[in-house]
């Protein structure tokens, strides 16, 4: 891409952190909510450029994942939400 | 530094002089604030509402060598002051002093966890705009050092341009360090202590959309941490190990059923002893009280109004203390966010989330305060509907009402086997159709009247920790304080205005026979309403005065009935109950206190909480209309 150039997102390709496998490190690209829903996942950290990786799942499935030091429980709804790319395709 | 706007804030005066400075700690949820606030504050502290809303405040004193040296005040844990949240709004607005009956602080003591401090330095920023003496504590400092983490305090400090402390809050080491630091600060314009702290951006902050100011400070936090060479810790692997039980696919859901049944257990073994021997208590010294005073209406209105009344708030607290203990420390420990994970699922297709688990399993203890603890759930609607449902969970005060009931209507005899008898049966059975209509109310709530896009759900999932005994015996004193003034304020004053109605109209012996009394007319009033249920007059003034609180009903058929000191084991109770009850409409009685919102303190914390009497009124009326169509039917298929 030329400097300035932007591009345009088609998220519906995208990997959602819901399909990240176990101990896969990957990173954020993009929160598919609305800005009050968004916000909390901001405020802990959830941000473009920051690093995730699932460390297990919930008996029912919702994944738990590290960030920043701290793990965070998400549904697995919302963690489809979360647009993602493998650390590999950087 | 001094603004007008900044010196029509020191005129307010917060509980004390304006001489002694105010200083507030902030920081994130599960840093460790609270329990440093409870090393430097002890017992000397106290717990109030910020005025108009249901923030708690948490102020004390901090003293050194007898002397008052400031007052404390604990802030909600917060993750930013966007004010999405109202624990959010409040901080923001008593750190700017805009808070009525409470000053501008002096200084914030700003607390984080040192082992994700990347993340928690994410508020530190707009604490820093707020241009008050700011020391930043490093807390968690031993499981820092455990974990192979490091970070250098002076180079942060002199990045920040604040003073920075370490402190372990489970030992206490380091509280000396802020209690140096809070001695230093002056009520008033004081400046001694530094105060330019700087967080270097490239962008002005305000003017940025959501994510752009975010990224744009998780930036500048990147920058910080890097330069005061902050090294993260290794994920705790004994928190590690436990998750992998605690949240195993087949040992979670166990261990969690495991928990809760034991925890209900507690009510049933723990708390049976200490409630008889205070029920004993209020009943000798009720009688000797009876038998010193003089034959008046004062006696009365002491013996059969105060001290009954105060009698029947005071019986419950065994059961809510060891409740309440129970759960703080599942709640301390870490454990309550691994129960809320294995709760969503299940409580996300009921119309709930997650954080529901705990202000419905502390209903079982007294929904009260169980309401009260609804504030983590951030999304409006799922709150309102956690709120609503919550006095569906069998409460403490429904007991005594089974339990008389029972006793007196089922038969002693085994049920399936000599494993369960009759009678637990049915008590169970009453549990279960608490749980039933909290279900199917939370369900149809949510797609009806509460109906929203589906919310989207985070938890954060602290590392393992001891609870620490101050924390836990602070807070437990705190529940009671909440429960014996809130409630028992309002159990008493209903007590008291149904013993008025039964003491007039006068006849010229004096207070007239309950039938013929104000109460008693009332009674006749309803009767035809609740004819249908099979109850009479009688049970009638029970379902009035039970309105107080559930409970009251035992004492008021025992006076009704002319039984003195009755209580639910009473055999003379049980007996003239069977004389006026059929059996089908004692089972209708036992459905409608299922059912029905019979407790004027929930009521009313149900009004504080939704900032209004719309929802508290709509929850009353509706299971008033549960119980009385559930009562008919029982009464029918009986």
């Amino acid at each position: 891409m030329e400097p300035g150039e932007t591009a345009i997102k088609d998220t519906s390709n995208d990997l959602r952190l819901g399909q990240v496998q176990l101990h896969q490190e990957v990173e954020l690209i993009s929160i598919d909510l609305p800005d009050d829903q968004a916000e909390p996942f901001f405020e802990r950290g959830f941000l473009p450029g920051c690093r995730i990786c699932p460390v297990r799942s919930s008996p029912s499935g919702d994944p738990i994942v590290n960030i920043d030091g701290s793990q965070m429980a998400i549904r697995r709804e919302t963690a489809n939400c979360l647009c993602v790319r493998t650390l590999s395709d950087l | 530094m001094s603004t007008s706007d900044e010196n029509a804030h020191l005129e307010k005066v917060a509980e004390t002089t304006g001489k002694i400075p105010l200083v507030a700690l902030a920081g994130a949820p599960n840093s460790g604030k609270t329990t440093l606030f409870n090393r430097l504050t002890g017992l000397r502290q106290k717990v109030a509402n910020y005025p108009g809303v249901t923030v708690e405040k948490h102020i004390g004193e901090l003293r050194s060598n007898g002397q008052v040296v400031a007052d404390l005040v604990d802030l909600p844990g917060i993750h930013g002051f966007s004010a999405r949240t109202l624990d959010e709004k409040i901080t923001k607005d008593v750190l700017e002093g805009h808070v009525e009956g409470i000053r501008k602080p002096d200084a914030i003591v700003m607390v984080t966890d040192s082992t994700r401090l990347e993340s928690q330095l994410m508020l530190v920023e707009q604490i820093l705009e707020l241009n008050l003496p700011t020391l930043l504590v490093l807390n968690m400092s031993d499981e820092l050092q455990e974990r192979g983490g490091s970070v250098n305090a002076e180079a942060l400090a002199e990045r920040l341009g604040i003073r920075v402390v370490w402190t372990n809050g489970r030992t206490g080491e380091g509280t000396e360090k802020i209690m140096a630091y809070i001695s230093e600060i002056k009520s008033g314009n004081s400046t001694s202590a530094t105060v330019s702290g700087r967080l270097k951006r490239s962008t002005h902050p305000k003017k940025l959309p959501v994510l752009e100011r975010f990224s744009e400070r998780k930036k500048a936090v990147k920058e910080v941490v890097s330069e005061a060479k902050f090294v993260p810790p290794e994920p705790s692997a004994t928190s590690g190990y436990l998750d992998s039980l605690v949240l195993h696919r087949i040992w979670g859901p166990i261990i969690f059923f495991t928990v809760v049944l034991f925890v209900f257990q507690s009510i049933f073994t723990w708390a049976a002893p200490l409630m008889d021997g205070i029920e004993l208590l209020i009943e000798t010294s009720g009688v000797w009280l009876s038998r010193v005073l003089p034959d008046t209406w004062l006696k009365s209105l002491l013996v059969n109004g105060i001290w009954a009344g105060v009698g029947s708030v005071v019986v419950f607290l065994p059961q809510i203390l060891i409740l309440f203990l129970f759960i703080g420390i599942l709640e301390d420990s870490g454990y309550m966010a691994r129960a809320a994970v294995i709760a969503d699922r299940l409580m996300y297709r009921i119309g709930l989330q997650g954080k529901a688990f705990l202000p419905l399993l502390s209903g079982y203890a007294c929904a009260v305060p169980a309401i009260l603890s609804a504030r983590t759930i951030e999304d409006d609607r799922d709150r309102l509907a956690t709120i609503f449902v919550t006095p569906f969970m069998t409460c403490s005060a429904r007991l005594p009402v089974y339990v008389l009931l029972i006793a007196a209507f089922i038969p002693n005899e085994p049920f399936l086997g000599t494993f369960l008898n009759q009678r637990a049966g049915v008590l169970i059975l009453l549990y279960a159709l608490g749980i039933v209509a909290a279900i199917m109310t939370a369900f149809i709530l949510k797609r009806t009247l509460l109906k929203a896009e589906p919310s989207a759900f985070i938890m954060e999932l602290p590392p393992y920790r001891l609870p620490s005994l101050q924390t836990l015996g602070l807070r437990l004193l705190d529940r009671s304080r909440i429960f014996l003034l809130r409630v028992g304020k309002i159990i008493f004053s209903v007590t008291i205005i149904l013993w008025i109605l039964t003491q007039f109209p006068r006849t010229e012996f004096g207070p007239p026979d309950i039938e013929e009394s104000a109460l008693g007319q009332i009674g006749h009033i309803i009767e035809p309403a609740i004819e249908p249920l099979g109850f009479d007059w009688r049970i009638g003034i029970g379902l009035i005065t039970s309105l107080a609180a559930r409970e009251v009903i035992v004492g008021t058929l025992g006076t009704i009935y002319g039984i003195e000191t009755a209580d639910e084991e009473s055999l003379d109770l049980q007996s003239a109950l069977q004389e006026s009850l059929s059996f089908p409409a004692a089972i209708g009685l036992l459905v409608f206190f299922a059912f029905a919102l019979q407790c004027m303190a929930t009521v009313a914390t149900v009004r504080r909480e939704t900032g209004g009497w719309k929802w508290a009124s709509f929850q009353f009326f509706y299971m008033l209309a549960l119980g009385y169509f559930g009562a008919l039917v029982a009464f029918n298929i009986f």
